[in-house]
């Protein structure tokens, strides 16, 4: 770290935050330690103003005043008090969910009360739920006692202050070999070569452990391995979910992008506008069509949107859900926050309103998922905007007077209804029945039956039109004519590019058409489709009452000018969730847990954070230095709570045994990319090509339902080398390989995977097809390099696990490699659990 | 089939793992990311209150979370495509009286792909079985047999008329994807009853899978141990990965064998280095786990030591029946082997030729087809498992997504119908005989008591011993439950 900084760092730290010594018993503070196990356990029913029974837990007068029974608690007189005879005894009554309170918490609480029940909430401290306040920089404490010249950073100090809070030590730094190894599947989600070891191991430079973390962040390994993360936040997927789970062949342009950002260290204000609206703010650039691939990321329901009919109940619905989907996923994206529990009524728990939640879809209610053109010229896509445009307008002059000519009807058309309807039921009785073979006739007589019809239809549009008025038929030819004009235009451009994105106008495929213009978005009673309540006006979150809650729009019918107002809203700096949330991911992924363990929710329902004031400074640290992942990485990485060993304490364990406190490092077992990723590496065949179309690691068939056959692909095909990033996300069929892995399900937002052992893993790891092949490929590439087997055994361990293997592994892997070979030697090395864990 | 099963044996015997591993170790194995497993797991990642208020479990609730257990084990038969209810359970006079006429039950008729045809009565025959005197179709002569054992509810609703949400819906609780199946939700709750095999086992239909794939009985946001383990009857590697394929001839079962006593070696060296942390421990188990599974899994599916009337009862005999019927044989096995929940499928998603229930062409052919497929092999499983006096603790359920109209769509075939359809259950604690709920005078709508899934969801929970309120997992901060916000216990239907 340069000087400069350090001394900003240590002037914050004049207001140091008082910690209290190793060991004492200090007095219980009702800020401090009382009101978190309120928020945390009570406040889910007695919260807000109007809590269950009358009683509002939110604040010390609520405690004093409670509600119907009465008074919750009596000062000094513990034993009076309502709130303790509620939450103590063999079958407490209270909380009635989520089971009593800890002992130690009724005790504190009964300490508390005992003591007097002094309120010593700081003046002026904001009654608000700590992530609707607003974002100040907290002051740096100072490092005292034990420990104090083991903070590097900042970061450390806050660590540090609340490990001697809760009477913890920090752990020692873990050797160069552990180290290289954590930092480079963090950054990469790789192993490091044996090379890379050796050097660093022995680099003596004063910044050799900096120097590293640079090479890492430049290596483009960075991004394929962050933006994966983000593609887990934004529930990305391939294809759409449901019933006729049809693949989407150009989603991986937004993927590509993502890899792009983070390898470029784009600001991160300027990722969240590109994604939510990069195609308002960059109109002529491909970058900002692709990054709103975003919007269009999650499931969608194919049937509901070709299939149904305009103005059915089923089809509302459907719309209904597509747009909640944006909501839910660009808030919990950005903001931590679960707007989606306000669909049916207010947010039960934190100040989120019914009619913000709606004002968020009116945000959304001019866009669809679908494919859309573009060019990487800027020039040429200029044009085809323009001229799309010009199409679209005509469109909407189009649209009544085609509904107008469908009206006509005579007794011709009439009988012409009657043929189609005898046709189409002869045709359905040439669907091959159930147990009965669809023959190539039957299949030649549809196809027939389908002419047939069509030329009908053509004959009656015909008809209808004759029958329209002179000028009325006038206006549809000359529109149609326009039209067409504008297509051969359009055809006359140079072949676009197309990319699954939030779409406004696009082509129609069954009844699934472009809405013109916003759709009208209104507050639905209870969430029905059926109980429309007041019209909603675009916007976002009222409780944050000092960025304007309703976007003030100059033309309510450009629906991007709505998408570009809610990204300008969460991007604004002093928007209280937008930069707390996104440091929390990033400190989640470089050590298994957030500061709040829950990323996607920073309400009343989800964990509050471990270290507060911590992450109110990453926040700001990270907002003013220009929103750099890359600056945010390194601070975070040449800490020394990063840097820890991950060995364990029986005694600090009995005090913190999750390690919410970090007096150690965690120890992460290898997620499903990583674990595929890393073989490839091993055995030599990782092919580094990036971008471009999603590998299929299956056989394909297009059907009503398509068909997904991963039993059926070649192991060694081309592009099966490639790192997991690139490969084809599938919603409705997982890849079983992946997913006995935890590789989370596309159509679900995660914000942080699960990490299971199970014995279908375990069956996966030992043989898998894949797994299998490449432990060969791993056995072939050893004995290139070493003709004996105890050098070709520690060349395998030097290769997987990054060290020589001792004398006793030596032994034992050397004897069974000479009664079954090599490859078995490898196959098994890539199911240790020293393989399978990073410390 | 015993050809195929002894194939599995014989390679596990060749290619498995020696065992050797103590009953204790196992079952803390089993354990791990799974019921208890799954609160252990939960509090590791910081996580609280997820099984809210759960009692200890053990025998002085029968097994039950909550409460004391009437049922311990559950098998779902699924029919994909929706099935109709007037060719099968609702008998309806009025159609057989109006056939052909124009229907006409007031208010707008809205249909998923049609315009309402005239009003068409099943081309089955229809009399009374029992002493219940259940009216019945003569598409499903064997369960008429078993009506005395059986509940219906003939008022069931659907919030989706797309087989897609509707799956979903019915599976989950939901319309939409990302939520764990009812199968995974009682994995979670109740955890394992065995150690060979997985808890939550789905036999999908051998034609392909249902609407929405396997997300149908994934585990979403529980952990992944609760997944349904798909099992393929009749597959030389009947569960993905069991066995190494046929190519890698490098691994054989010496290598195997001996690998593993190498593998816990080197691992329980690399955990000594390491101290305490329990998932060392619980990685080298999943091995001993797997090793088991490779030697139970094809014992299981072999059925050649069936008795020659069992294999009549459930029409393996018979080329219309055999699929469905070793399907349901088999998960009479793996029920008493321990597993807590078995799905089986009939019908697959749409493509033609029609592989499922989805009967908007011709619903003699069709609906002829798959409910003879279904009809004798389901009610052989109600009666085997009675025999066995396993139907007392075991709840057979039969569902579909939704039903089909009362009139036709084309001339031969039925639309969606979403407003009625008919579900029942039958064994663990049920009332047999009735029927609950009623749909209106033509079975186009629930007439009163409309009953979602969620009810007939509470009802099985409440069956095993579970509090359908209290079964919540938080996820992206809201307390998730299999019934959302809603269901009612239908103790009407309870004995």
């Amino acid at each position: 770290m340069d000087c400069l900084r350090f001394a900003r760092w240590s002037a914050c730290a004049a207001g140091a935050i008082a910690c209290s010594a190793l060991g004492a018993q200090p007095q219980v503070s009702f800020h401090e330690e009382i009101r978190p196990i309120l928020e945390q356990r009570c406040q889910v029913c007695h919260g807000m103003e109007d809590g269950q029974a009358g009683l509002s837990l939110t604040t010390h007068d609520g405690l004093l005043e409670g509600g119907k029974s009465g008074p919750s608690i009596v000062p000094g007189q513990p034993d009076q008090s309502l709130l303790i005879e509620q939450i103590s005894g063999a079958q407490p009554k209270m909380p009635m969910a989520g089971g009593p309170l800890k002992r130690d918490q009724v005790e504190l609480i009964r300490r508390w009360i005992a003591a007097g029940a002094v309120d010593d909430t700081p003046a002026g401290a904001d009654a608000a739920w700590w992530s609707f306040r607003r974002l100040e920089q907290p002051a740096i404490p100072d490092a005292r006692g034990h420990d104090a010249d083991w903070p590097r950073t900042p970061i450390d100090r806050f660590i540090l202050a609340t490990l001697h809070k809760k009477g913890l030590r920090p752990s020692q730094e873990a050797d160069r070999r552990t180290l290289i190894r954590r930092l480079t599947y963090d950054l990469h989600g790789l192993p490091p070569t044996p090379e890379q070891i050796e050097r660093f191991a022995n680099d003596g430079s004063a910044d050799a452990y900096g120097d590293l973390i640079d090479r890492l962040l430049a290596s483009p390994r960075y991004g394929e391995r962050w933006g994966r993360h983000w593609l887990d936040v934004v529930h990305y997927g391939e294809s759409h979910g449901f019933d006729k789970d049809k693949a989407r062949r150009n989603s991986w342009h937004y993927r590509d992008y993502v890899i792009r950002a983070f390898n470029e260290d784009r600001p991160y204000a300027q990722f969240v506008k590109e994604q939510l609206a990069g195609d308002v703010l960059n109109p002529d650039s491909a970058e900002g069509v692709i990054a709103t691939g975003f919007i269009a990321a999650g499931p969608w329901d194919y049937v509901g949107h070709a299939e149904l009919r305009e103005g059915t109940h089923d089809k509302r619905v459907t719309r209904n859900l597509d747009r909640d989907d944006m909501v839910m996923t660009t808030m919990s994206t950005f903001a931590s926050l679960t707007v989606h529990c306000a669909r049916c009524h207010d947010h039960k728990f934190d100040a989120i309103r019914q009619d913000d939640y709606y004002s968020l879809q009116a945000v959304f209610a001019g866009v669809d998922r679908a494919d859309r053109p573009f060019d990487r010229d800027r020039k040429v896509f200029r044009a085809r905007r323009e001229l799309l445009a010009q199409r679209r307008d005509i469109e909407i002059e189009l649209k009544p007077l085609l509904a107008r000519t469908a009206e006509m009807t005579g007794p011709r058309i009439e009988t012409i209804a009657e043929e189609i309807k005898s046709l189409r039921e002869k045709r359905t009785d040439l669907v091959a029945k159930v147990g009965e073979v669809d023959t190539d006739e039957k299949k030649a007589r549809r196809a027939e039956l389908t002419e047939q019809i069509k030329a009908l239809e053509t004959e009656r549009t015909n008809l209808r039109r004759q029958l329209l008025e002179t000028q009325v038929r006038a206006r549809l030819e000359r529109l149609e004519k326009q039209l067409a004009q504008v297509d051969e235009l359009i055809e006359a451009l140079p072949e676009p590019e197309m990319v699954y994105a939030a779409a406004s106008y696009f082509k129609p495929r069954g009844r699934f058409t472009p809405a013109f213009e916003p759709r009208p978005v209104h507050l639905l009673l209870r969430g029905d489709v059926e109980s429309p309540g007041d019209p909603s006006q675009a916007g976002a979150i009222s409780a944050v009452d000092w960025l304007a809650p309703r976007f003030p729009l100059d033309q309510p019918r450009d629906e991007g000018s709505r998408r570009l107002a809610l990204a300008r809203w969460i991007a604004d700096p002093a928007n209280p969730f937008t930069w707390r949330s996104i440091v929390n991911r990033v400190w989640h992924y470089h050590f298994g847990s957030g500061i709040v363990d829950t990323p996607n929710d920073f309400g009343r329902m989800g964990s509050q954070p471990t270290h507060p004031e911590l992450l109110d400074w990453l926040a700001v640290e990270f907002r003013d230095r220009g929103g750099s992942f890359k600056k945010l990485h390194k601070l975070i990485l040449t800490s020394a709570v990063y840097r820890q060993s991950s060995g364990g304490d029986a005694a600090r364990a009995r005090i913190d045994g999750q390690n919410r406190y970090l007096w150690r490092s965690n120890r992460r077992r290898l997620d499903a990319e990583s674990v595929r990723d890393s073989v490839l590496l091993i055995s030599g065949k990782l092919d580094p090509l990036m971008g471009g179309p999603s590998v299929e690691h299956f056989f394909f068939k297009d059907d009503h339902s398509p068909i997904y056959d991963y039993s059926r692909f070649d192991v060694d095909a081309s592009g099966s080398y490639r790192r997991a990033v690139y490969r084809f996300i599938v919603r409705s069929v997982p890849d079983p390989l992946m997913e006995s892995l935890d590789c989370p399900d596309a159509s679900l937002l995660t914000p942080k995977r699960s990490s299971t052992l199970t014995a279908i893993q375990a069956l996966a790891m030992l043989n898998d097809p894949f797994l299998v092949r490449q432990a060969e490929h791993f056995a072939e590439r050893v004995r290139s390099a070493h003709k004996e087997l105890p050098a070709q055994v520690e060349q395998a361990y030097l290769l997987a696990l990054g060290r020589k293997p001792s004398v006793e592994e030596s032994q034992t892997l050397v004897a069974y490699g000479e009664n079954h070979g090599l490859e078995n030697v490898c196959r098994l090395i890539l199911n240790s659990n020293e393989f399978m864990f990073v410390d | 089939m015993s050809r195929h099963s002894n194939h599995h044996l014989r390679r596990s015997e060749q290619r498995g793992f020696a065992d050797h591993a103590d009953p204790s170790r196992r079952r803390f194995l089993w354990n791990w990311g799974g019921g208890l497993g799954g609160i252990a797991l939960a509090h590791l990642l910081g996580q609280s209150n997820l099984l809210a208020g759960a009692e200890t479990t053990g025998t002085d609730l029968n097994g039950g979370l909550h409460h004391r257990a009437k049922a311990k084990r559950v098998v779902q038969l699924f029919m994909s495509g929706a099935a109709s209810q007037v060719d099968t359970f609702d008998y309806k006079p009025l159609l057989l009286e109006r056939s052909g006429q124009k229907f006409d039950p007031g208010g707008k008729v809205e249909l998923f792909q049609s315009d309402p045809g005239p009003v068409m009565k099943s081309p089955w025959e229809w009399k009374q079985y029992g002493e219940c005197g259940k009216w019945m179709s003569s598409l499903v002569p064997h369960l008429g047999r078993c009506v005395d054992e059986m509940a219906f509810f003939p008022s069931m609703v659907s919030k989706s008329n797309v087989h897609g949400p509707a799956t979903f819906m019915q599976n989950t609780g939901f319309i939409l994807p990302g939520y764990p199946s009812m199968g995974a939700w009682i994995s979670y709750g109740l955890g394992a009853m065995n150690d060979n095999l997985p808890t939550f086992v789905v036999l999908p239909d051998p034609r392909g899978f249902a609407p929405n794939g396997p997300a149908n009985h994934a585990a979403a946001f529980l952990p992944a141990t609760h997944q349904g383990t798909m099992i393929r009857v009749g597959r030389p590697n009947p569960i993905h990965d069991l066995f190494p394929p046929e190519s890698a001839k490098y691994i054989t079962a010496r290598s195997g064998a001996d690998g593993l006593a190498v593998l816990e070696k080197l691992n329980r060296g690399h955990m000594a280095e390491r101290g305490a942390d329990s998932r060392l421990e619980a990685r080298i188990r999943s091995y001993e786990m797997a090793a088991r599974l490779q030697v139970s899994a094809p014992e299981v599916l072999d059925v050649s030591d069936e008795s020659a009337a069992t294999r009549k009862l459930y029409g393996l005999d018979e080329r219309v029946t055999s699929d469905f019927g070793r399907r349901c044989l088999t998960a009479r096995r793996l029920l008493e082997r321990g597993v807590r929940f078995v799905q089986v499928w009939s019908g697959a998603d749409n493509g033609f030729p029609r592989r499922n229930w989805d009967s908007h062409e011709d619903i003699r052919k069709d609906h002829g087809e798959m409910g003879t497929e279904m009809d004798k092999p389901a009610a052989a499983l109600i009666k085997d498992l009675a025999s066995r006096g396993m139907l007392e603790d075991t709840i057979v359920y039969w569902t579909t997504e939704f039903g089909r109209m009362p009139c036709s769509q084309g001339a031969k075939g039925r639309d969606h119908n979403p407003f009625t359809f008919t579900s029942w259950l039958a064994g663990g604690g049920l009332r047999g005989g009735v029927t609950y709920g009623a749909s209106d005078e033509w079975s186009y709508k629930a007439a009163d008591t409309p009953i979602y899934c969620y009810d007939l969801h509470a009802t099985i929970l409440h069956l095993l011993g579970i509090d359908h309120k209290r079964l919540t997992f938080r996820h992206n901060g809201i307390d998730r439950r299999l019934t959302d916000v809603h269901g009612r216990v239908i103790d009407e239907a309870i004995a």
